[in-house]
């Protein structure tokens, strides 16, 4: 028994819910973390991980899945603001993710000032990402002795990817956000080549099944041209980068094939989003066949026909709102404050107007209240506002739903299974139907759900990571 | 003239403090004054725990008092129940602890200034406020 290494694995954050993912893995004396990311129903200090418990100039390197702010966001404050510079640790995210998560945390810095809940300076944030280590998908890196790791593509967004980490021969796979269907631009996750011993996974859809593409797509330009048949405006609440872009390749489509369309603009409400076209343009060659082929013939397809940029002029909002029928793509995705909590607020008493959530909506915010379609809801200027929009939920969030996770869990073949990044109950869900699923053909496979800082120890003895290495 | 007593999230690099007047804050006071100042007021899944940096001791008792010019150390750390967050009792009457919206302005670079409710002689004066 004297070879018995024990992996600890803590979750700072996303363990039992969605928001801040940070999870850190200790093995042999090595430490590494994946992910900080900020929880985005809190601001300030309480939306950062639970992050006093580490000495952080122990970490030998921090993985950043991608650019989402639920992922990244807290990695100023990390670099910057604890001791992890007083030691070796590196900081590691793929080329295409660096350049995005500079400008968004830009527009972080820039929004959070705003509320004086500022955790750091603009300094401080350049600071953070000259030290980021650029990485290419499936290169392997060497972080230090005895630690190495291999970027595998994740879907999801433009740069996700999954980390496939070494420590001392232990093998762990860390998912972050993936998907495992083909979007319009995007290549699906990949399953990696070796099976790891310890799968770190995420599951924010637990037991859900999604609808197809299709099917999904049909259902939303059916929707926003209804609305705007009778006369509505449509707001479609989004961030900035991710998926605004598949919805502006969608509508820009619909768009081309619909002339009687043409008069009715669909406005594209970030300027954050304006920047980043290059670095989407720029990467290309990271994205899948159908977006390849259509550069190949010059046709941009990130160069859109049928989209406008707002006016940067103050009050734009309001202009628009009182303005003929049209779609609008504005940020935030939860509607806390922005551009699209203000059309929300101006929109919402008109039943003609229609709201369209897209993507996944983290308890706790307004994009998640107003799911339940209530009668109204409160201003930001604490004013009572009667909601008469429609309210529809189509999600293009581009996570794996049942089938495609409990796929992915059973192609992988890891020992231990550790469920991160899901609701409490949705994540007991998938555990249970995973567990049954197990059970029923008497395979040996434990499955995990640790809460925030309940440090999960799992042993490996020396013979069963040499065999893990050789197969 | 103001006293201070310091204090430094564990996972910082600096310090910061929280000022007052007379020998000593109590560790209520204390917290109260660490959740205001760094916009905690709305949290309802951490508490605030302070500890005492020469013995990592956690001070769990919030009618000790810190004195003047000393440090702690301070924690961030999960409940699971969001009833149980202790954060509310400690801002029980703070101005501005309503939470109306998201845009309560509060600095994190300064400090609560606002004049504390207490008197500190170093003599015990148990706050209304204090949690059976
Ligand atoms: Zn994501
Ligand atoms: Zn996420």
């Amino acid at each position: 028994m004297s070879d018995q290494a024990t992996l600890s694995v803590t979750m700072l954050g996303a363990g039992q819910e969605v928001g801040r993912s940070c999870c850190v893995l200790q093995y042999r004396g090595r430490t590494i973390v994946c992910d900080a990311g900020v929880h985005p129903a809190y601001s300030g200090m309480a939306s950062l991980p639970f992050i006093d418990n580490l000495d952080w100039s122990t970490v030998d390197c921090i993985l950043i899945t991608h650019f989402h702010l639920d992922h990244a966001a807290a990695l100023t404050y990390i670099t910057e603001k604890t001791n992890f510079k007083d030691g070796k640790g590196k900081v590691y995210m793929t080329h295409p993710t660096k350049a995005v998560h500079k400008f968004m945390m830009q527009d972080f810095a820039r929004m959070s000032s705003s509320t004086s809940d500022a955790l750091f300076s603009p300094m401080d944030m350049e600071m953070s990402i000259v030290s980021i280590i650029p990485v290419s998908v499936h290169q392997l890196i060497n972080v230090c002795p005895g630690v190495s790791f291999t970027p595998y593509h994740a879907g999801h967004v433009l740069g996700a990817c999954m980390y496939l980490i070494d420590i001392a021969g232990l093998k762990i796979l860390y998912t972050g956000d993936y998907s495992r269907e083909e979007d319009r631009h995007l290549v699906k996750a990949e399953l990696p080549p070796l099976r790891p011993d310890v799968l770190i996974v995420e599951s924010t859809y637990g037991v859900h099944s999604l609808e197809g593409r299709d099917e999904k797509e049909g259902r939303f330009t059916n929707l926003v041209h209804s609305i705007i048949r009778r006369g509505g405006h449509v707001l479609l609440p989004a961030f900035a980068l991710g998926r605004a872009q598949e919805l502006l390749l969608i509508l820009d489509e619909y768009w081309k094939k619909h002339p009687e369309l043409h008069n009715v603009p669909i406005y594209y409400a970030s300027n954050l989003a304006k920047k980043c076209m290059a670095v989407y343009q720029t990467f290309i060659h990271t994205m899948n066949s159908n977006i390849r082929t259509r550069f190949a013939k010059r046709d941009n397809p990130f160069v859109f026909k049928h989209i406008s940029n707002v006016p940067s002029t103050r009050g734009w909002e309001k202009k628009i709102a009182e303005g003929p029928p049209c779609v609008v793509l504005a940020s935030p995705g939860f509607m806390q404050v922005g551009p699209s909590r203000e059309l929300l607020e101006l929109w919402a008493p008109d039943a003609r107007n229609g709201l369209i959530i897209t993507g996944y909506s983290i308890e706790g915010t307004l994009a998640r209240d107003i799911m339940t379609e209530p009668e109204e809801f409160t201003g930001l200027k604490g004013n009572t506002i009667p909601r008469k929009i429609s309210v529809d939920y189509i999600s293009f969030s581009a996570h794996v739903d049942y089938a495609q996770n409990s796929e992915f869990i059973q192609a992988v073949k890891a020992q231990h299974v550790i469920l991160v990044h899901g609701e409490q109950n949705t994540m007991g869900r998938l555990r249970a139907a995973m567990t049954s699923k197990y059970k029923e053909r008497d395979e040996d496979v434990k499955i995990h759900t640790p809460r925030n800082l309940e440090t999960l120890n799992l042993s490996f003895r020396g013979e069963r990571v040499a065999k893990a290495i050789g197969t | 003239m103001a006293s201070s007593v310091f204090y430094k999230w564990a996972s910082r690099k600096d310090e910061s403090r929280v000022q007052f007047d007379g020998t000593g804050i109590t560790v209520f006071d204390l917290k109260r004054e660490i959740i205001l100042s760094n916009n905690l007021v709305k949290g309802n899944d951490f508490d605030v725990h302070v500890y005492d940096p020469a013995t990592n001791q956690e001070l769990r008792d919030d009618a000790h008092i810190i004195p003047r010019s000393s440090s702690v150390i301070a924690k961030r750390l999960p409940v699971f129940r969001p009833a149980k967050s202790r954060i509310p009792i400690y801002i029980g009457n703070a101005p501005g602890a309503i939470p109306t919206s998201d845009t309560v302005i509060r600095g994190t670079t300064t400090w609560h200034k606002g004049a504390l409710s207490k008197r500190f002689d170093g003599k015990e004066e148990p706050s209304p406020l204090k949690p059976a």
